[in-house]
This record gives structure tokens, sequence and C-alpha cells, in this order.
């Protein structure tokens, strides 16, 4: 399976950091302000949140960024994600019903986009293939925009 | 083709549109606003009102400039997005309709919201807010222009007006439709009602003291067992009689005609209610029982459709109540429906109860041993929870699943069994999922996705073998991209 592109490493490492953060910050101002009364021993929040915070920058995004893979076929697209619980989704290109390329803020700053397939069904009714180059991401709508069976309703 | 450049933008006076319409839910923050500027003021209340307005305003004027569109070739492409930048492309080909909308606030400024239809589960595919009407009408007119070439099959079926009769229930089979449809709700509610009715009996029935008293030796004079015994044969009789007298109201005179390509349906009692399903609209089929019923030969069938327009998208019964053959003759009907084969369809694997179990048992036996701390008689529960890994191996005989030729055929409940016919064609996505335990015991679940699916009870394989997994969900993905050919096994 095709890899996604190595930016979009560096975007879940970004996210992760992000994310990392906001629990740091919160874990040392939870503790800031009930510590104290509560009696606890510092660092009791403030710990466990850093090494979260660690996996969520060293670990995580390399095993998030593993999971991901696609293929393109001749008649349908397969995407592999998912670390816990691994999901591998079939779409039958002629099922296609529009196409979206969306660009987040962090994901313009790295050149990525996602493409998003839209089919009728109700329970992937969006396939999403985040971390692509922004040129394969428009290369391969216009090739699934090629394939969409013509005539069918 | 899809570098056709989005370079029209919607009506500049959009921004005022929509600005207009949610002012009066702005008017609910007045309130807030004038607490705050209590102190200093009318002046103080006004900048507060400006401000928010220039905000507001901004904020739109921003989403309108973000907001482009073209009309290309053979598709319609949509740019939007403040911050996020979203591209999305349409093909001519899905387009099912073109809806104009003018809200009467729309036609003051002489604009029209333009709806996009393509079927993708109902949503706002490609929503147009708002354009000049003439732009909406010439938008619609390139998609019907473009729609027209193609040749229309639809209009050669509906000049075949008169109908014939597939299914029709008589008045014995409602009664009988009736009698299995009894439910213990019935009962609760017969409960519900004696409550109501409460000083008017001799005994009170929601004294906790008497039902204990009953389970040991206590036994006052009036509350003898034949008076439990005329309760209970109430209850059930009035179950009974609310079963017909819901199912006839409803069921009444349900009759299935076919016209044309499509079906025509029409029930009820006080109410007539008539629906039309056209055949190509139907996504799969299910066949509903329960095991009674079934030992009896009786099941339901109904569709699964995806509307458009006006029409409903969702289930619709077809025959509520019927016998095997004429569920086979309505199916037959429908196009690629048939009732699986003599062949048994295959069980999922047998680490389906050992997952189910682990997925079951381990939770309710830690809140039953930790729950025995404080008091150790819950420990009793244990002994019940061999029947829990009973029912998940019954279970587990009736989920069933075959690929057979184009259709798939999956088979799920004990108790309130049901199976689906899912066309591999009609298939919109299939995904193979698999959990950290899943992993461990080599299983995995496969789902198909079709058009109009609930989110609930939509057909999904549960615990396949990982092989079986992917050899079934190969066989379908080629079928379902038009790899191969019908016929073929």
């Amino acid at each position: 399976m095709t890899p996604l592109d190595p930016a979009f490493f560096r975007l879940l490492r970004l996210n992760g950091a992000i994310a990392g953060a906001i629990l740091i910050a919160a874990a040392f101002v939870v503790e800031a302000i009930l510590g104290g009364r509560l009696g606890l021993p510092r660092g009791t929040l403030a710990a466990p949140a850093v090494l979260a915070a660690l996996y969520l920058v060293v670990l995580s995004p390399a095993r998030r960024y593993r999971a991901w893979g696609y293929e393109m076929g001749v008649e349908e697209l397969h995407v592999r994600r998912g670390v816990w619980t691994r999901i591998y989704t079939i779409v039958p290109l002629g099922r296609v019903q529009h196409i979206d390329v969306s660009q987040g803020p962090l994901e313009r700053s790295l050149g990525l986009s996602r493409l998003v397939l839209h089919t009728a069904g109700t329970l992937h009714s969006q396939v999403v293939l985040p971390g692509l180059w922004r040129e394969t991401a428009e290369a391969m709508r216009d090739e699934i925009r090629g394939r969409i069976a013509p005539g069918e309703e | 083709m899809s570098a056709a450049i989005a370079d029209r933008r919607l009506h500049p006076g959009t921004i005022l549109l929509r600005f207009l319409k949610e002012a009066p839910g702005a008017v609910l923050a007045v309130p807030a606003g004038v607490a705050f500027a209590s102190r200093g003021g009318f002046t103080r209340i006004f900048a507060l009102v400006a401000v928010m307005t220039a905000v507001v305003v901004f904020s739109k004027w921003l989403a309108w400039r973000r907001f482009r569109y073209v009309v290309g070739a053979s598709e319609i492409v949509v740019e939007s997005g403040i911050f996020s930048r979203n591209r999305r492309t349409i093909p001519f080909d899905r387009v099912q309709d073109v809806d104009i909308e003018r809200t009467f606030l729309a036609r003051v400024f002489g604009l029209a919201r333009v709806r996009i239809e393509t079927g993708a589960g109902g949503r706002d595919e490609g929503l147009l807010d708002s354009v000049t009407l003439a732009e909406a009408q010439r938008l619609r007119e390139i998609v019907r222009a473009f729609h027209a070439v193609a040749p229309q099959a639809e209009a050669a079926v509906e000049t075949a007006p008169e109908g014939r009769l597939l299914y029709a229930m008589g008045v014995p089979r409602l009664l009988l439709f009736g009698l299995f449809s009894f439910s213990l709700m019935y009962i609760a509610g017969f409960f519900a009602l004696l409550q109501t009715f409460d000083g008017l009996l001799p005994f009170d029935i929601y004294d906790p003291a008497r039902w204990m008293g009953l389970i040991g030796d206590y036994l006052p004079e009036r509350f003898t067992a034949a008076a439990i015994a005329i309760v209970l044969f109430l209850a059930v009789l009035l179950g009974l009689i609310a079963g017909v007298v819901r199912t006839a109201a409803r069921d009444f005179g349900f009759r299935l005609v076919l016209e044309g390509g499509r079906f025509r349906r029409e029930h009820g009692l006080f109410t007539r209610r008539e629906a039309v399903i056209p055949r190509r609209r139907v996504q799969l089929a299910a066949v509903d029982t329960g095991p009674v019923r079934n030992a009896f030969g009786w099941s339901g069938l109904s569709f699964q459709t995806l509307g458009s327009g006006g029409e409903r998208s969702g289930r619709q019964a077809a025959a509520p109540f019927a016998e095997r053959d004429e569920v086979a003759a309505i199916l037959a009907e429908a196009g690629a429906y048939r009732l699986p084969p003599p062949p048994e369809l295959a069980t999922v694997s047998r680490r389906h109860i050992l997952r189910s179990l682990v997925g079951k048992l381990l939770p309710l036996a830690a809140l039953i041993l930790a729950g025995s701390l404080w008091r150790p008689q819950l420990l009793f529960l244990l002994l019940f929870l061999p029947l829990l890994a009973i029912g998940v191996a019954v279970e587990r005989r009736f989920h069933r699943y075959a690929l057979d030729g184009e259709l798939l055929f999956v088979a799920r409940g004990a108790w309130r069994q049901r199976l689906w016919l899912v066309p591999v064609a009609n298939v919109q996505a299939l995904s193979l999922s698999r959990g950290p335990l899943q992993r461990r015991l080599g299983l995995a679940t496969l789902s198909v996705d079709t058009a109009g699916a609930p989110v609930v009870r939509a057909p999904r394989i549960v615990d396949l073998r990982e092989a079986d997994a992917e050899a079934l969900a190969a066989r379908i993905s080629a079928y379902a991209s038009g790899r191969k050919s019908g016929t073929e096994r």
C-alpha cells in the first residue's frame, strides 16, 4: 500500500504537540488550584500529563502514520487506517457521488490536502484520505472524476 | 477536466440576507448585553450593538468572499471555507435534481437558494445560498439539458399503468398477525393502567412488602393463587387484544400492487395510507421473523429505499406478514432478489462466542464481584452468567452469511431474526475492521454500506475468520465495481 506523504507525519506530530501542550497546561492549572487544598503531592497530575504528552509527540504520530495507507486500484480506492481498531475501507469508484479536496490551516502550511469521497451510503458516506501532497490529491480527484460511471443515476 | 477555475461568487445580497436571517436570533443576546452595559447607559448599548453588527457582517462578508463556484463542462465545482479550504466537485451524472427554494426574504431581494441533490445521504451536498433567480434557473437548465441527452429509462416504465396484485392481507391473516404482535409491552401497559385504578382493587399491587411476603410464606387471605392467575390471564388477554387492535389499525386491507416499475402499497383502517416504491430505488430487502412465527412459516418483507425529492428514504414494508412463497414471489418481481439457496448459509467463526463473552461477561463479572464486597449475596448472580454464555452461543448459530452470485445474504438475531438481501451492485462502500481482541483471535468484521441504510441495524458480518473476511470483501468489491459479470460465481 502507498504510505501517505511524509509531511503528514509532521502534521500528526504537530497535532500531538498541540494536544500535549494543552493537556500539560490544563494539568498544571488544575494542580495549582486544587493540589494545595487536597494535599496532593506535587506532580500527581502533571507527571501523568507529561507522560501522556510524550506519548502523543514521540510514539503516537509514528504509529498513526504507519497505520494509514491507500491504494488506488483500477476500479476502487482502498484505504487503511486505525491504530487500535484497524479499518480497511474499499470504495468502488463508480459509487462516488462527489469529491472534496480540503485543506485546513495547518495542512496548508505543510502543503498537504485531504481527499474526501462522498458516497450515497450512510455508514461510510464520507471516506477521508488525509495527508496527501496537494498535487497528488488533485490528480487523484481528477482521476476518480474520470472514472465515475456515466449514465448511472 | 477539473481544471475549471471557480470564479463565480454568490450574489452580494447574500451577506445582507444572511445577516437579516440571523438578526432575530441575536435579539436574544440583547438582555445579556443590556445587563453588561447597564452602567454605561444608552451609548454603551448602542456601541455594543454596532460592534456586534460589524463583527457579524464582516464574518458574513468573509464567508461570501471565500465562497466560489463554477459550472464546468460536466461538473459543478464549489470552493468554500474561511480557514479550512474545501473544493468540492459534483459531477452532473450524480446530480439527481436542482431544487430552487425561495423564502419570503429571498423573494424580496430577488434571490433564490439552489440545492444540488445527489442522493448522498440527504445532507447539504451542494448549496448555493443565494444566487439570483436567473442564475438559479440557468444552473437548473444546464443540469437538465445534460440529463436530457442521456436516455431516460423511467419514461418507458411510466406508460404501464395497470397494476398486478402481488400481496393482499385478508382479515383472518390480519387477526393472526395481530396475535403474533403480542408484546410484553402491553402487559406493562396493563399494570400501568391498574395503577391508575389503584383504589378500585382489593390489594395494592405495588406494595413491595406484599410481593416479598409472597416469596416467603406470608399470604394474605385475599391474595390467593386464583387472584394472581386471573390478573395474569387478564394481562395476557389484554396484550393480545391490544396487539390485534394496533395491527388492524395499521395494516387493515394491506395491498401491494406492481405497476410497471413501481410497487404501490396501501394499508390502514382509519387512515388509508398509500405509498409508491419505485423498483429502481430499492437498495436492499430484509426478511424479518421470530422463532415462533418462523416455526409456522411466517415472515415479513421490507425494502430499504433511497428517497429523492419528496420520496421517503428508509425502510418500507412490502408484506408485513406473509408465507415464504409469497415473499419469494414479491422478491422475484423486485429485480435481482431471491431467498437464499438451499445450501445453508455459513456461520461466522466459533471464536465469535469467545469475543462476545469477553466483551459481555468480563465487565459483568467484575461488576458483580465488586458489588459482592458490600453485599455478599450478589455472588449468587454469578450463577446466571452461564446462561449468558448459552445465549451468546445461540446468537452465533443465527448469525450467518453467504455471497451467492451478486446477492449477499446476512442473517442475524435469534429472537428478532432478520435476513438481509443485499445486491452487491448497491454496495456503496465496504469496510473490514479489526479491534485489538479481534486481531488476537484472527477475526474481522465486514460491514457493507448501502444508500438509505439505518445507522443501527445495517447488514454487518461480525467476527469472520480473517482470511474469509478478506476473500469475501475482495469478491464483493469485484462485483460492486463491475469487474465481474453476474453469472460468474
